[in-house]
């Protein structure tokens, strides 16, 4: 039996509302968008609904206390909380340059690295600035 | 080169987030041969530091940067430039010269007060945040009320969580990647409020942030008391009629620890206002010429302390532009005044720059006040164009070529936003 799923297109700030009609897996027909690229979103949201991702993680020795990552590639949309909770256990030490891999093939997917996206020098804490 | 301060410069510019960069590079560009940049926080790169998302640069450098990213590449730019950048500074005033030169006073912890000379300024100040004062939502004073953005930097910077439970007011880009931000960090996020019977932020943001999570938005609903002494303990949400005004009758609790505000910015002026500087009341920001110079000859201004945008790029664009025209007056070269003033009409909340000179190419900058579509921009009876559909949450790009100007008698012009296939209305003002 046909059925019908609803998304809001991203594509632009318009915001076309998205019908898309299927039966199981196979899909019959996409109506509501304004330009292609709403029946390309809505294709895809209903395939395989994938996400960038950015969060930060811990970092010891740098200025700040948490350094900004990002997933190169994408996560499916069910797993980002999970791909958060593997990034949020690492522990980097500075000095990071930006575009390190710090973790690789992030949930078992070849490719989907997580890499460091600040430069943060090594700065002398305050316990190393009182020994010396 | 960084933390270096001389005497004397061709181009100050104050404030070191995107549009500063931006400024000084153009300065550069332009051949100005000293050049300056001061800011306040240790680092260059303002508020891109702790937009940690994806989404910038997509038109600069054509390819989609987090925030730090974007900064990132812009500083190495500007210290491959030879621009001067010193951090961990404040600007605490600028004096002008019967000659026409500027002081600006820097204040630092590590050199005390001392003034730099400038043959130009540019002002980078960006934005604040407006505060829980400047709507007055009653009720107590407890701790776990603060701006979004601020939770973004305790969060993205420092690895400082607000709190657990979290309630965010206002539907603006800023509060809803915090709603998404803050559930990736484990937090609950209780709902959107937003006082407005539309949201004020990009759909792929209600989409990609909200519903993702699940979190809910609430439209025309607004918070109307904050309870708890110490720590904030509950909210009160209230519907709102079409005239804004909360109906307490169908009020609300809602228990929470954390209430986030992201309920606009203000263009940081105090600093032009000091200068005497005419601003405009729509934007908060100076009143600008078409090469970004504010009423005070020298003083250019340019990003978000002049008008508020939505992308980075669009910043980068105008102070690469207020760069070149503060850096070529440093080196004395004139610009034909400006003799056509741009004038706001119907749909349209703003236009910069105020004044343009048909001697070159602009881009009009605006911003309508109320969503249409299809619809139709017109600059007085010179150009139209049409557009599929305008929203107060996205700024209006105009180009408008010399020779279009040329043609044009009258001093000023006036932009309207009509329905397209509307009704004639008398364009020139």
């Amino acid at each position: 039996m046909a059925e019908t799923k609803k998304f809001t297109c991203i594509g632009c700030p318009m915001g076309c509302p998205l019908q898309l009609v299927h039966e199981g897996n196979k899909i019959h027909e996409v109506s509501g968008y304004e330009c292609n690229r709403g029946a390309k979103y809505a294709q895809q949201e209903f395939t395989e609904p994938r996400r960038a991702m950015s969060t930060t993680v811990a970092i010891s020795g740098a200025r700040w206390e948490r350094l900004p990552v990002k997933v190169a590639g994408t996560v499916h949309k069910k797993k980002v909380l999970d791909a958060a909770r593997k990034i949020h256990a690492l522990r980097v030490e500075a000095p990071v340059k930006a575009g390190q891999v710090l973790l690789a093939d992030l949930m078992g997917e070849k490719g989907v690295n997580v890499i460091a996206c600040r430069t943060m020098a090594r700065v002398a804490s305050a316990q190393e600035k009182a020994s010396t | 080169m960084l933390g270096r301060l001389e005497k004397d410069y061709d181009v100050v510019v104050v404030g070191g987030g995107p549009a500063g960069m931006g400024a000084a590079l153009g300065a550069r560009e332009a051949g100005a041969e000293k050049v300056l940049i001061l800011d306040r926080e240790p680092d260059p790169g303002g508020i891109l530091l702790q937009c940690i998302h994806s989404g910038f640069g997509l038109h600069y450098f054509k390819e989609e940067l987090s925030g730090p990213e974007y900064a990132e590449r812009f500083l190495a730019k500007v210290v491959d430039r030879d621009v001067d950048v010193v951090a961990d500074c404040y600007v605490s005033g600028i004096a002008v010269d019967s000659d026409g030169s500027k002081r600006v006073r820097v204040m630092s912890a590590k050199d005390g007060v001392r003034t730099v000379q400038a043959r130009s300024v540019v002002l980078c100040m960006g934005c604040r945040e407006r505060t829980r004062g400047a709507i007055r939502i009653p009720g107590g004073r407890p701790s776990g009320v603060l701006t979004a953005g601020l939770a973004q930097k305790l969060v993205n910077m420092k690895g400082q969580l607000p709190g657990r439970r979290v309630v965010i007011l206002g539907s603006g880009d800023i509060g809803l990647i915090m709603a998404r931000r803050l559930r990736l960090e484990g937090c609950e996020v209780m709902g959107v409020y937003e006082i407005l019977p539309y949201t004020n932020g990009l759909t792929r943001n209600v989409v990609q942030c909200l519903d993702d999570f699940g979190v809910p938005l609430h439209l025309s609903t607004t918070v109307t008391y904050i309870h708890g002494r110490d720590r904030l303990e509950k909210v009160t949400v209230s519907p709102v009629d079409e005239r804004l005004r909360p109906d307490l009758k169908r009020s609300k609790d809602i228990p929470c620890d954390t209430l986030l505000l992201s309920i606009g910015l203000i263009p940081e002026n105090e600093l032009s206002q000091s200068l005497g500087i005419q601003l405009d009341a729509a934007t908060a920001g100076p009143q600008v010429s078409s090469t970004m110079e504010t009423s005070m000859p020298g003083v250019f201004a340019c990003g978000n302390v002049l008008h508020v945008h939505d992308l980075v790029d669009f910043v980068t664009n105008e102070s690469l532009l207020a760069g070149r025209f503060a850096g070529e007056k440093a080196q004395g070269i004139r610009r034909p005044a400006d003799n056509i003033r741009t004038v706001p009409g119907d749909n349209v909340g703003y236009v910069v720059p105020h004044r343009l000179s048909p001697e070159r190419e602009h881009t009009l900058y605006m911003r309508c006040k109320k969503a249409m579509k299809p619809c139709r921009i017109r600059v007085g009876n010179l150009l139209e164009k049409k557009l599929r559909f305008v929203v107060p949450a996205e700024m209006i790009m105009l180009k408008i070529k010399p020779d279009i100007l040329e043609k044009f008698q009258g001093d000023s012009l006036r932009v309207d936003i009509v329905p397209d296939g509307g009704k004639e209305s008398n364009g020139n003002g």
